[in-house]
């Protein structure tokens, strides 16, 4: 009897509750249409200005007082900052093309040196012309940045980004494994055979927990500057005509303006290449006398915490970590810079980034506009705040950046480009996603077997380079 | 312990399988040692299980220079929740679980319903090419998801829905696996419900509204609870559907905090892992009893 | 095949499904048309789905095969050019042979494991002890494959890693494992391995559960003991679970991607590239739409033969009760 009335009651108490749920999940649908339509998206689907970059809605809130300053000057300009999240550059430019691809693309996207000539194959317009109509205005940025950094976003004669942000490849090395070695700070000459000679010392101090030199298999930073400090590099690099309409007018009494050119090639692979070889099996040296590490593919990420531990002596970097190692608790004295050894040459490796304007963009005076007021000493102070990256402006390489923060010869990251005026960008041709997996995925085998193996992985890696070239870009 | 068996959907306390093989009882003795050596290798295998996930939690509390401390310490004992805060100062975690939450619940939801009407039309209904139907239904899971996502991009595309949510539920709802599971589950009801109801006279409806339909709860919750945990941790089609950062879920958003050039800090990203996990814990904790029942009954034969 | 409804319940569900149903009477040719019209309306929602979502797309990417398109301009037709441009890529080939020996590694000892482990924990355990096991195996399935990667790959480092510290306890030098191609070849197994042999061990679970214990009864009586027993005994009943978890195992282990492009990118050289690696890069990193769906196209055919085979040594091999 009981069992009866208490099975009725179970009955409706379900049905009940199942109706609540079916209710509830009703209604909390309609409630979310706009999250799940992406319409509660602010800026969506307007016709403002949309600038992406690469970084997360922090970055994006960053960005938010420059966007105030331009909107004071061009209030009738609206602005939104794209912030898209990604790993690493080539995942980055996945996301803009995806976003091509679906019929979105933005108006102004941030481009670094890997994806320059890509953009500028296939996406990007020209700023020739603005540049051009506004050469007074032009004239103080120009004469306040370095014409290597100029000279990596000329593609066939015309220019397509101004470079905000750069970092070359010097040498982050911990002062307190090099005193505990007995060694002094380095030259600024200093070879590479000097470097490897204070990696034994360091190996000799402290034979375990520690790593005296600590690199990983990426385009920036990893085999690349050992090849340009040894005059050579993975793909042959050439130069294109034109161009001179820039330098003659911004760079004519520049020391380097007989270097300038038109921009940078790269149309053939190189790794068979002499020079190739002897860099790789100098790494290759260090791998096995247990001086360097074996270089993990797009690593990285145990990089910061590993350094600010003290357990690495060494490791190419650029002004972009001297933030990340002080967020990680490594103190200003704790750590200094050199320049990248010298080999044949001290040719450095670079990377710069900067704002690209989309042919598809709707307005293009507009997306100048930003261009033009981002690359503004006012602007640049509001969005380089810390020593993240490195100011693409002189003169906003001072003391006050690297204040409490260090590295004491912080004067190192802008001598690099005035004293090595030959110093290149990464090698990234508009098929740059298949160079660096063609790259990237032969140097791991190249250092960590024998000559056999070594010679073997750069065979490999021109014939890959080869199939990559040759892809439409 | 209790040496019964009871097969299938357990509805007492405790998830009641078999409770042990029964033992063979001339081989006592032997047998209290065979335990405590099954014992062990099964503490390894949890230890080699778990130990990762406590390294993990152990690492996220302590700051980044002491992160590679070695020999590892399992259990922080001065626990620092830096990396906890800053995991909230880089990334809207509340609006990448609500995402996550929005497309896996309504993915869970929407294949519960379709599969459980689709797997009992293909278990108790008889229509022409209902066998055939059924091959292709299985056949698509052999699809791998980057064969078909170009297409469905562009479909999405078409929809006008490029870089929603909407873009990730609604191609999900569809499953193969799910139907197969609730065919199975209808086929393991006993027969003699429907005949029951046939006698009667009920038509087909009205033998699925009263018979089926109420019973189908248990079968429905597995298909949830996996299409839950499988969409939860999704990074694929996430990765290539979603552009803008508010549509990101949980995994992609992990994934970012590693930071451009790994400048991300390792404490952070592992935080990121911990709290990522929590939710999942929860629907596990309330899950996991009729998953584990459920799954007996679904492949069992 | 395992009744799915307690007795008790069972009795009860019945008593009330008799009771909810009036009698009435309806000729059976309308029960036959209206089961028609019903069926329809229930499989509409997946059907339709399935044919907008999978089925179009399927064909739609076996025609893309043979055009040229990078999304931004306009395809033009190429005829079987991408077909002949996949069959000389070596890095297609090598990533075909590495997801097939992955397959075949990897899915050998997630059941391996997994029953081993199934067994072992059904067997004479205390209830919490079974419980704790239970969850203990099952907890790596709901993480996300991707923060499995991430920690692991700070786990695997060579020089700083919880592993390589715990081998050298043992006296074994450390091993570099994400920088070799043998090494990162097992990492990517063993995580992935470890992330999901608690599928596999839930539904042996299952199986085990559902074989009746007469059955080990009579085999105790013949004389069959410890692993004996489980050989002549749980295997062949088991065989039909067997069967599920493999194709599923199998068809999992052929779409890996998650753990791959986090932890080593493929690397270093080809050695862990997965053919779905292949595919994302061609389409999404280099935009060969035309050419990843070239790729897509022989994955699924071989998919689809692998089942087909799979499926036709079952007939020979599973035990049905």
């Amino acid at each position: 009897m009981t069992g009866a009335i208490n099975g009725h009651l179970r009955q409706i108490t379900r049905r009940t509750a199942l109706g609540a749920l079916g209710a509830g999940i009703i209604g909390a649908s309609v409630a979310s249409w706009p999250r799940l339509t992406g319409t509660d998206i602010p800026g969506r689907g307007d016709n403002s200005l949309s600038i992406a970059i690469l970084g997360t809605a922090a970055d994006a809130a960053a960005r938010q007082r420059a966007i105030d300053a331009f909107s004071r000057i061009h209030p009738e300009i609206k602005v939104k900052v794209q912030a898209i999240q990604a790993v690493d550059w080539k995942d980055f430019f996945t996301k803009i093309l995806t976003m091509v691809a679906a019929g979105t693309p933005p108006d102004v996207v941030y481009v670094a040196t890997e994806g320059a000539q890509l953009f500028a194959e296939k996406l990007a317009h020209p700023l020739d012309d603005y540049i051009r109509r506004d050469a007074a205005d032009m004239a103080d940025f120009f004469s306040d940045v370095h014409p290597s950094l100029v000279e990596a976003f000329m593609y066939k004669g015309s220019l397509y980004q101004l470079p905000m942000d750069w970092n070359a490849a010097n040498m982050y090395y911990n002062t307190a494994a090099f005193a505990e070695a007995g060694l002094d700070r380095p030259a600024d000459d200093w070879t590479h055979l000097d470097f490897r000679s204070n990696l034994a010392a360091m190996k000799k101090a402290r034979p375990s927990d520690f790593t005296p030199y600590y690199w990983t298999n990426r385009l920036f930073g990893g085999v690349v500057p050992w090849l340009y400090a040894n005059d050579t590099s993975f793909l042959k690099e050439t130069r294109s005509t034109g161009g001179d309409w820039l330098w003659d007018g911004f760079y004519a009494n520049d020391p380097s303006r007989s270097l300038r050119s038109g921009g940078y090639q790269w149309l053939e692979p190189n790794a068979t290449d002499g020079r190739v070889f002897e860099s790789f099996d100098y790494l290759r040296g260090l791998v096995k006398d247990g001086l360097g590490v074996r270089p993990e593919e797009g690593g990285g990420n145990s990089l910061v915490g590993l350094f600010a531990s003290n357990r690495i002596g060494t490791t190419p970097a650029g002004g972009y970590w001297v933030q990340g190692l002080h967020e990680a608790g490594m103190g200003e004295n704790g750590f200094d810079v050199q320049f990248f050894p010298r080999w044949k040459t001290q040719r450095h490796q670079f990377g710069t980034a900067g704002y690209a304007m989309m042919k598809t963009a709707k307005d293009k005076d507009a997306a100048w506009e930003w261009i033009k007021f981002s690359s503004s000493r006012e602007a640049m102070e509001l969005i380089f705040p810390n020593p993240a990256t490195t100011p693409a402006r002189r003169s906003m390489v001072n003391a006050d950046l690297y204040a409490g923060k260090g590295p004491a010869h912080w004067k190192v990251f802008y001598d690099t480009l005035d004293r090595f005026p030959t110093t290149g960008p990464i090698p990234a041709p508009p098929q740059q996603a298949a160079v660096e997996t063609a790259l990237m995925k032969n140097v791991s085998l190249a250092v960590s077997g024998d000559e056999q193996q070594l010679k073997q992985a750069l065979a490999s890696m021109q014939r890959d380079l080869e199939i990559a070239l040759r892809r439409q870009p | 312990m209790t040496t019964t068996t009871e097969h299938g959907l357990a509805s007492g306390p405790a998830p009641r399988l078999t409770e042990g093989l029964p033992e063979v009882r001339a081989n006592r003795r032997r047998f209290s040692w065979n335990t405590a050596v099954r014992i062990i290798l099964l503490l390894i295998a949890a230890t080699l299980t778990l130990g990762p996930v406590l390294w993990t939690l152990s690492t996220s509390l302590r700051s980044p220079s002491e992160s590679f401390k070695l020999p590892p310490s399992f259990i922080p004992w001065n626990p620092d929740f830096t990396s906890y805060g800053q995991v909230f100062q880089q990334l809207d975690i509340f609006l990448l679980v609500l995402n996550s939450a929005l497309v896996t619940g309504l993915i869970a939801v929407g294949q519960m319903v379709s599969a459980a009407l689709a797997g009992y039309a293909f278990a108790h209904l008889k229509f022409r090419g209902r066998g055939a139907l059924f091959s292709i239904v299985l056949a698509t899971m052999m699809v791998p998801v980057q064969v078909t996502i170009v297409p469905v991009f562009m479909l999405i595309r078409g929809m006008g829905l490029s870089d929603t949510l909407l873009a990730l539920i609604l191609p999900a709802i569809p499953t193969a696996f799910g139907t197969f599971l609730m065919r199975q589950y209808f086929l393991g009801l006993p027969t003699e419900l429907a005949e029951a109801a046939s006698i009667d006279g009920a038509s087909p409806w009205r033998t699925f509204r009263s018979v089926y339909a109420p019973l189908a709860m248990p079968g429905m919750a597995i298909v949830g609870i996996l299409a839950f945990n499988f969409h939860w941790n999704e990074f694929f089609r996430p990765l290539i559907l979603t552009i803008s950062e508010q549509n990101f879920t949980l995994p992609l958003g992990l994934v970012s905090l590693q930071g451009n050039l790994g400048t991300g800090s390792i404490s952070v990203v592992l935080a990121g892992v911990v709290l990522s996990m929590i939710p999942a814990l929860v629907v596990f904790m309330f899950g996991q009893r009729a998953l584990q029942a459920g799954l007996t009954a679904g492949t069992g034969k | 095949m395992s009744t799915t409804v307690p007795p008790r319940e069972k009795t009860r569900q019945a008593a009330r499904a008799g009771k909810a149903a009036p009698a009435r009477t309806v000729r059976r040719g309308t029960s036959r048309h209206s089961q028609r019209w019903l069926a329809w309306a229930f499989l509409a929602p997946t059907i339709l789905g399935m044919g907008l979502f999978t089925l179009i797309p399927i064909v739609a990417s076996v025609v893309l095969a043979f055009f040229r398109w990078d999304i931004i301009s306009a395809p033009t037709f190429v005829g079987l050019d991408n077909f002949a441009e996949v069959a000389q890529d070596p890095t297609v080939r090598v990533s075909f042979l590495n997801t097939i020996v992955f397959v075949v590694v990897a899915v050998a000892l997630q059941l391996g494991l997994a029953l081993a482990l199934a067994i072992m924990v059904q067997e004479k355990l205390p209830a919490w002890l079974r419980v704790f096991f239970r969850s203990a195996f099952f907890f790596p399935l709901i993480l996300s494959a991707a923060s499995v990667s991430i920690f692991m790959r700070y786990l695997f480092n060579e020089q700083f890693g919880v592993v390589n510290w715990l081998l050298s306890l043992v006296g074994i030098p450390a091993v570099p494992w994400l920088t070799t191609p043998g090494g990162s070849a097992a990492v990517v197994i063993l995580v992935y391995v470890w992330q999901n042999f608690g599928f596999s061990f839930l539904l042996f679970i299952g199986g085990l559960a559902s074989i009746p214990v007469e059955t080990y009864e009579a085999a105790s009586i013949d004389g069959a003991t410890g692993w004996r027993k489980h050989v002549h005994v749980t295997l062949p009943l088991l065989s039909p679970t067997t069967l599920v978890a493999s194709v599923m195992a199998i068809i999992s282990a052929l779409q890996v991607f998650d753990q791959p492009y986090v932890l080593t990118r493929g690397g270093p050289g080809d050695s862990t590239r997965t053919a779905v690696m292949v595919i994302f890069e061609s389409a999404f990193q280099r935009l060969e739409f035309g050419q990843a769906s070239a790729i897509g196209v022989l994955l699924t055919l071989i998919i689809m033969g692998i089942t087909a085979v799979q499926f036709r040594l079952s007939k020979r091999f599973v035990f049905y009760q």
